[in-house]
């Protein structure tokens, strides 16, 4: 019963905090565009995740470290130092986003300029991962985003035209070009495969203490958990798809996203769904500030994590504290938040084989991983990812560039 | 170089280009049309539901669509008229787009102070706009 327990509490987590602001914008503004002809790019997105996941939560339950302290051991200080440069990056702008989420979700729900929220958001978030234990604060915002499941009851009850959106699934209704239709196939694979997903996920691994033994939790929450929480994703872009496109209605602020859970169920379906939206951007804000320091530390060897004190890691507190800090100041320009967030989409997407190649490597090799290396399935569809992701990274900025950004 | 990759598009996205001639003048034109009546469409879908949205929600809604708004305008004033021609598209679109803030401030103001007056002939308006709007726009397919 404890077990059973244990596994549905993290599937539970594992779909609310699937979602971050990247998800959120991503499939609201597609959906708004293109309906529901990129939700096959969820799909792939979903099964790219898995697959990468699997083998990153593998490596730590069996070597007890996690993938990316590896990265540098295994490939050398110097290709170590080009995904390093290239994920701390790309993490750092995904933190401002979701930062900068967390504080419009503020808004929404008080009225009050995002601005003044953004400090304390980042404040705030300091202190949680200062003080709060790992596993509490992973369930509390995972279970929180939890509240994200009123856009997939809002779908249903707003009465969608299912003959519609399902043509719509193999017939894109926008006369957008082929560019835009590809640019935003790319922002939707980079929010679905976000990098540091896979650095908080190995290294959450290791600050669980997870064994051989886990191996089955850690699957049944990838496996099941991730899917679902795509499931969500496809929800807000088929809310949006249903409200606005038949209307015209291009989406390109948190405010309108949100606005098909009011229509369905009135003030309890907005406060519901601002909630959400804030346990999910407020929760990644934690992920991607922890994944920065875990990349940092990891590569320069440094003590990290939470389940020690945070004395005994003072380099690695010391860079979550710094990476909150440039965050917050990047927001604090004005600088939309949903600008930065459509920007760390394409920029991941351009950087997906740094990250997921060495996770493929690592996963293959008996030194680390003994009998536990990857099946033949696994290596199959690891390489027709790798090969996908090289497209879409030679595509993702000059796509960029040719659309000004999909406008 | 990585930052350079981020500040070019965002100064791409911010900066309005030329226009070479009427025809391109128009199309322009016409973005801009069809990205006021997006706007105006989704402010009418708000008010008309003003009832079941909470304030601070519709406050900080209408703010966003009156911001978007005014830079819209303000991306589009920015392009020099190439003829006489285009000096009268100008006009025109400038009406309907100053006319579509000049609604939703309205709207926000009376938010912002208690709740909207007229809620239906506020949504009666606005459609009337938007249709105003999506014609200009199917005159100068952009």
């Amino acid at each position: 019963m404890k077990r059973f327990f244990a596994v549905t509490l993290g599937i539970l987590t594992a779909i609310g905090g699937f979602v971050d602001i990247g998800d959120l914008v991503a499939n609201a503004l597609v959906g708004s565009r293109f309906g529901m002809s990129l939700a096959w790019v969820v799909v792939v997105g979903v099964v790219g995740i898995c697959l990468f996941a699997e083998m990153a939560g593998r490596v730590a339950a069996v070597s007890g470290r996690p993938v990316f302290d590896l990265v540098r051991e295994r490939l050398g200080p110097r290709a170590g130092l080009l995904n390093l440069a290239a994920s701390f990056g790309i993490n750092l702008l995904t933190l401002a986003a979701e930062i900068g989420g967390a504080a419009l979700a503020l808004e929404l729900a008080t009225g009050i300029d995002y601005l003044l929220w953004v400090p304390a958001v980042g404040l705030v978030a300091w202190l949680v991962m200062w003080r709060v234990r790992f596993e509490t604060m992973e369930r509390v915002f995972g279970l929180a985003g939890l509240a994200l499941i009123v856009f997939l009851v809002a779908f249903f009850a707003l009465g969608p035209d299912y003959g519609e959106l399902g043509h719509q699934l193999t017939h894109n209704p926008s006369d957008d070009g082929a560019a835009t239709y590809w640019f935003y196939a790319v922002a939707l694979l980079g929010a679905a495969m976000t990098p540091y997903e896979v650095f908080f996920f190995s290294s959450g691994g290791v600050e669980e203490r997870w064994t051989r033994r886990d191996l089955g939790v850690m699957r049944a929450n990838v496996f099941v958990g991730f899917p679902l929480g795509g499931l969500l994703s496809i929800a807000i872009a088929a809310c949006a798809a249903t409200v606005f496109l038949p209307r015209m209605i291009e989406v390109d602020t948190l405010g309108q996203m949100v606005l098909p859970a009011g229509l369905a169920f009135g003030q309890i379906g907005l406060a519901l769904v601002i909630f959400g939206v804030f346990a999910a951007t407020f929760g990644a804000t934690l992920e991607t500030a922890l994944s920065s320091g875990y990349s940092i530390s990891q590569y320069f060897g440094w003590q990290w994590g939470k389940y020690v004190r945070p004395r005994e890691a003072a380099r690695f507190h010391a860079t979550l504290l710094v990476s909150t800090i440039v965050a917050v100041a990047l927001i604090l320009t004005t600088i939309d938040p949903i600008k930065v967030t459509e920007y760390s989409l394409v920029f991941s997407a351009a950087a997906l084989p740094l990250t997921y190649l060495p996770v493929l490597m690592i996963a293959n090799d008996p030194d680390y991983m003994g009998d536990r290396v990857n099946g033949r399935l696994s290596n199959t569809l690891g390489t027709l990812y790798m090969i996908l992701l090289m497209v879409v990274a030679v595509a993702a900025v000059p796509l960029m560039l040719a659309t000004k950004a999909g406008q | 170089m990585r930052r350079l990759l981020l500040i070019v598009p965002l100064l791409l996205a911010g900066c309005a280009s030329p226009a070479w001639n009427d025809a391109d003048y128009g199309k322009k034109a016409g973005a801009t049309a069809e990205a006021a009546a997006s706007s105006v469409a989704l402010v009418r879908l708000a008010v008309e539901h003003e009832a079941r949205l909470t304030r601070p929600y519709l406050q900080t809604l209408l703010t966003e669509t009156a911001t978007a708004l005014g830079s819209v305008d303000s991306q589009f004033g920015a392009v020099q008229p190439p003829s006489e021609q285009a000096v009268e598209v100008r006009a025109e679109i400038t009406e309907l787009t100053s006319e579509a803030a000049e609604q939703v401030q309205v709207l926000l103001d009376e938010v912002r102070l208690r709740e909207i007056a007229e809620p239906e002939k506020a949504a009666a308006d606005l459609a009337a706009l938007a249709d105003r709007l999506r014609a200009f726009a199917e005159r100068h397919p952009s």
